[in-house]
């Protein structure tokens, strides 16, 4: 099943970016063109593609998340 | 535990992994365990590592009264059964909140408040609801590029189905209703053929035939349904495409 999930576009060119993710991944040819993302955006991913943009305060809320999780399982996710 | 329930789970499942989509890095595993027709103990620890759909089933098991890999509980979740009305609107309610990770609390208010408890806990209603409260530049006024490849990627995330039209080497061609996107929201085509991949090696796939009922997930053929299956999905898809329509008429559901 897809999970959003929430990240930085670390690169991006064409409307296609690489995003990193709050859960220590990333996903090279993201589709960022719907969101008309840049370099330090933070974007919301659904499958391939950007669905939305999200404010640096809800990013550090999301982020925050993710970490409270990686704790709550006792290690970092990948 | 059925081990035909894991592998039905493990079937829908599998796609959106090796696109590294969701799920757990498994190298192979799954694939490797489908085409051997295997479920064994390493099987479902790598499919409990999924960070949504295992724990929807652990959801839909407990409100049923049953294993979470029994097959009726990954068929409710992937297909849609009757299993889907026996989850209490309240424990969906908190699960949303608390068990899946990273998800806007805001959002799952909006979706619970909006359709007054009716929301499922069916796959395709959470690809679609998710589109539904993302937060989409422009919001209903996106070009029709940005809904050709929202319609796109949400019909790719749903589970849908088709009726095989020809059997090629890895390739099945597929009578298929695609998910559309518009000023009214969301809806089903008119019946069209697309070609999706398949693989020989998995039971039952090595027989398939024209004529048969295919499940599909990112345009990978995860099984052949039965007509229960196929009267089931077609029934949940509309219910779930009605509820989000709703939830995106509301000016609420898009913010």
């Amino acid at each position: 099943m897809c999970v959003t999930r929430a990240g930085k576009v670390v690169s991006a060119s064409h409307g296609r970016a690489r995003v990193e993710f709050f859960d220590g991944r990333a996903l090279d040819d993201v589709d960022v063109s719907v969101v008309d993302a840049k370099t330090g955006t933070f974007v919301e991913v659904f499958g391939n593609l950007a669905l939305g943009v999200l404010s640096p305060a809800e990013a550090r809320r999301r982020r925050q998340a993710w970490t409270e999780v990686a704790r709550a399982l006792g290690a970092p996710r990948k | 535990m059925k081990a035909d329930g894991v592998l039905f789970h493990a079937k829908h499942a599998f796609m959106p992994n090796s696109l590294g989509y969701c799920g757990p890095d498994e190298k192979g595993q799954i694939q490797r365990d489908l085409e051997g027709d295997r479920s064994d103990e390493e099987l479902v620890q790598t499919l409990q590592k999924f960070e949504a759909a295992y724990p929807f089933l652990k959801l839909i098991a407990k409100s049923a009264g049953r294993q979470v890999f029994d097959y009726s509980v990954p068929e409710a979740y992937w297909i849609g059964n009757r299993l889907l009305d026996q989850v209490p609107v309240s424990d969906f309610y908190s699960f949303s909140h608390h068990e899946i990770r990273g998800r806007d609390p805001k959002k799952v208010q909006q979706v619970f408040r909006r359709l007054d408890g009716t929301a499922p806990p069916h796959h395709t209603f959470y690809v679609m609801s998710t589109y539904a409260t993302a937060v989409v530049p422009d919001g209903p006024n996106v070009t029709n590029e940005a809904r050709r490849k929202i319609a796109g990627v949400v019909d790719d995330c749903r589970i849908s189905w088709g009726t095989v039209r020809k059997v090629r080497k890895g390739e099945l061609q597929v009578e298929v209703r695609r998910v559309s996107l518009d000023d009214g929201g969301l809806s089903l085509t008119r019946p069209a053929v697309k070609s999706v991949r398949y693989n020989p090696e998995v039971k039952p796939f090595g027989a398939v035939r024209a004529g048969d009922v295919v499940s599909i997930h990112w345009n990978y053929a995860c099984d052949v349904l039965t007509q229960r299956q196929a009267k089931n999905i077609a029934r949940y898809t509309d219910a779930d495409i009605r509820l989000v329509n709703r939830l995106m008429k509301s000016d609420e559901g898009r913010k």
